[in-house]
């Protein structure tokens, strides 16, 4: 039987995809501690699709007999976080992570559902990106082609 | 025996009426696959074109849109340009449809309707783009995606 992962390029890029996925789900809980109130929803709802990502290429390498790549217990981040703006910043970070590493996924496999999560994810982290680029203050609030570095 | 086995005669000219009908097939797809038939590209290529003249438009028409308007024209233009590059390199037969001027489109009747007509047309673009990106060839999964993410995301700048 053929599986997704059986090429070694897809594997090693669902593993760097994973890595992004725990990062981001990290970062999701730092953020928490750090955005307003208004914010508390859109970063709920952001965490939860990361979360889910995370399950579901955390099955994908099980069922195929690979072990997924762990979580770190803490991530450095690119600059401190100390308020909203940092935190947003830093949210912004991590989905930008998420989409590239989606993006190499796209370009490694045909399977179709891994496709429809890749895409729904490089979507998601431009649409949520905006809002946490607003926050942060940063322009663009959206890059031309989210996913490539 | 109610069935006497076929002259040799016979066999050869079915097989050859198979081989001519064979042949037209193939000639058919071919014509349809290669040679006329529009790239897969050209529809998101029509789409960034019609969004980056229409923000354009709406930026110089209404002040107000200015500062939002800039940016979906500057990102739908390089997505054009991209997704032009693309098909000019895979098909160059298309390249004189891909190079096909837009016209100008008439400025919407006022600020909120040039905002909602652009919110639907990238919203459109994100949901195309997303359901090709899952069964384009790989190389341009990646592409398609991205494009459809930042019609994603212009669309939110604008709701």
């Amino acid at each position: 039987m053929t599986g997704p992962l059986d090429d070694a390029d897809t594997r090693s890029a669902v593993q760097a995809v994973l890595g992004a996925e725990h990062a981001a789900v990290w970062s999701a809980g730092l953020a928490t501690a750090y955005l307003p109130v208004e914010d508390q929803t859109a970063l709920a709802d952001a965490a939860l699709a990361h979360r889910e990502r995370r399950d579901a290429l955390v099955a994908l390498c099980e069922a195929a007999g690979v072990a997924p790549a762990p979580s770190a217990a803490a991530y450095s981040t690119p600059r401190p976080v100390t308020d909203a703006g940092s935190a947003a910043a830093l949210l912004a970070v991590a989905e930008d992570d998420t989409a590239c590493g989606w993006r190499a996924v796209l370009e490694r496999t045909d399977d179709a559902e891994l496709r429809r999560t890749g895409v729904a994810a490089v979507v998601s982290s431009a649409t949520v990106g905006v809002r946490w680029r607003g926050l942060a203050g940063t322009q663009p609030l959206v890059a031309s082609f989210p996913g490539t570095r | 025996m109610d069935h006497p086995s076929p002259s040799r005669r016979s066999v050869l000219r079915a097989t050859a009426g198979l081989a001519l009908a064979g042949s037209a097939l193939t000639v058919a797809a071919s014509c349809g696959n290669d040679d006329e038939r529009p790239d897969e590209l050209e529809a998101p290529l029509t789409a960034a074109r019609a969004d980056a003249a229409l923000a354009a438009v709406a930026g110089r028409t209404f002040p107000d849109l200015a500062a939002r308007m800039g940016p979906v024209a500057e990102a739908r233009r390089a997505h054009a340009d991209a997704l032009a590059a693309e098909v000019r390199r895979a098909r160059p037969d298309r390249a004189d449809a891909v190079a096909a001027p837009v016209a100008d489109p008439a400025p919407p009747a006022s600020s909120s309707a040039a905002a909602a007509a652009l919110r639907t047309s990238l919203g459109a673009a994100r949901d195309a783009g997303t359901d090709l990106a899952v069964h384009a060839a790989r190389y341009r999964s990646g592409l398609v995606a991205s494009v459809a993410a930042a019609c994603g995301g212009l669309a939110e700048t604008l709701a």
